[in-house]
């Protein structure tokens, strides 16, 4: 019979996995805190960008420029009531608002944010991303349809049906930076990125995703599922308190990475002059890119639905298959050796 | 943490202030599901490219040209699918 480990034991284990690099990778920097508050401080950008375009100021008291008001939002919506209306499924939504946080927080484990600053370090990163995103509509409508109530439902409906068909078109813009690299590992494309950056020669490899990144993220002009002046707050009608907190955040997390997916795709991702260490530049083009995305929703009406998913099927899916073509040319050229690692 | 009460009208369906008319899952008019059927044949297709793409430095030319023509192919039946989503009368 093996002997029971001490109490000595236990605590140097605990000790040892509480000051291994991949447990403060998870807790602290490219993991959990670095995604929550930084998904926190973007609904404040949000909320001062919009106001910036509108003439307007934006918070300003919750501390120096009411940079304090999402953490003041927070616990707001702590204490709140949670209401859910008497036929909705309340176990279903409070479940199903956690594994959204959940789903958005999970590409985090894949995304590059250094040289080696990576959770995991996998070989298929980029189709786990994907896969990752692709599990949103899903869940999104289980809202719609747990919380029993027409916008809800409609919201969700519509969600599905956007991020299903633009999923595509943003796969396979993406297919042409995969050809050029012969690897599906995030950090292997960053690397590869050191000469030139691909939002050059896949730039319209590069328009198409940022154009179905702004459609998965339900953002303006795609915003649809959450259309305020039809639908009220979309699938988030019934969701209250808490649960709400988490829905929202979820959707400000998917922006966070998003931005974080396109810098390390086309943006070369930690890559940058050494006045800066990488991960610096990291965030900073994330921020700007994030930036680019809110000041869009300062600045465009919304779609009609029926126009929003022919486009997608059409424009943007024959687009992405001319820039697998380009890429093509580009390496029967021989300039595929500039983006090989 | 906020206190729980119960009251019929707070845990009504929000309906913009009417009274609300019951259920909402009842039959709804998708009259955008083929776009879901499509997504279900091209999402495979998307898949199976990605494998090619990796593979394309280290196939032969000519094993790569197939995929392409593959490809071009795969265009008219999209658009014939397209051209049938468009009429929604039909859904």
């Amino acid at each position: 019979m093996p002997a029971l480990p001490t109490l000595q034991e236990i605590v140097s284990l605990a000790v040892r996995i509480i000051t291994s690099r991949t447990f403060l990778e998870i807790v602290f920097f490219p993991g959990l805190l670095n995604v929550t508050l930084s998904a926190a401080l973007l609904t404040w950008l949000e909320r001062k960008v919009i106001a910036r375009v509108q003439l307007r100021i934006g918070p300003l008291y919750a501390g120096i420029w009411g940079i304090l008001q999402p953490i003041a939002d927070g616990v707001k919506l702590m204490f709140k009531e949670m209401i859910f209306p008497e036929l909705a499924d309340a176990k279903l939504l409070m479940l199903c608002a956690l594994s959204l946080m959940l789903l958005a927080i999970a590409p985090v484990v894949a995304i590059p944010f250094g040289e080696g600053l990576v959770i995991a370090d996998m070989d298929i990163g980029l189709i786990y991303v994907f896969a990752a995103l692709s599990l949103f509509p899903s869940v999104i409508l289980l809202i719609g349809w747990g919380s029993n109530s027409k916008y809800s439902f409609l919201g969700g409906l519509r969600s599905l049906f956007q991020q299903v068909s633009y999923e595509i078109p943003m796969w396979l813009s993406v297919l042409g930076i995969v050809m050029l690299t012969g690897t599906l590992n995030l950090s292997e494309i960053v690397k590869a990125q050191q000469n030139v950056w691909f939002v050059v020669p896949q730039a319209v490899g590069f328009a198409v995703f940022f154009t179905a990144g702004l459609a998965e993220l339900e953002r303006i002009p795609f915003d649809l599922p959450e259309a305020e002046t039809e639908l009220v707050m979309g699938w988030m009608t019934e969701l209250s308190g808490i649960a709400f907190m988490l829905g929202f955040l979820a959707m400000y997390t998917k922006l966070y990475l998003m931005s974080a997916l396109i810098t390390a795709l086309f943006l070369g991702g930690w890559l940058g002059p050494s006045i800066l260490p990488g991960p610096v530049w990291f965030l900073l083009k994330t921020f700007l890119v994030c930036t680019v995305m809110i000041v869009i929703r300062g600045a465009f009406p919304r779609v009609r639905v029926d126009l929003l998913l022919k486009a997608g099927w059409t424009r943007l899916l024959l687009l992405a298959i001319a820039n697998i073509f380009v890429t093509v040319v580009l390496i029967l050229l021989g300039l595929g050796w500039v983006w090989r690692v | 943490m906020g206190a729980k009460g119960r009251d019929p009208i707070r845990d009504a369906p929000f309906e913009s202030g009417q009274t609300h008319l019951g259920e909402a899952r009842q039959r709804y008019m998708m009259q955008y599901y083929p776009y879901l059927i499509m997504f279900v044949v091209f999402d495979v297709v998307a898949m199976f490219l990605f494998t090619w793409g990796l593979a394309f430095i280290a196939l032969p030319l000519s094993q790569d040209f197939l995929f392409l023509v593959f490809l071009v192919i795969l265009v008219a039946p999209l658009g014939y699918a397209l051209y049938l989503s468009g009429k929604t009368e039909i859904w």
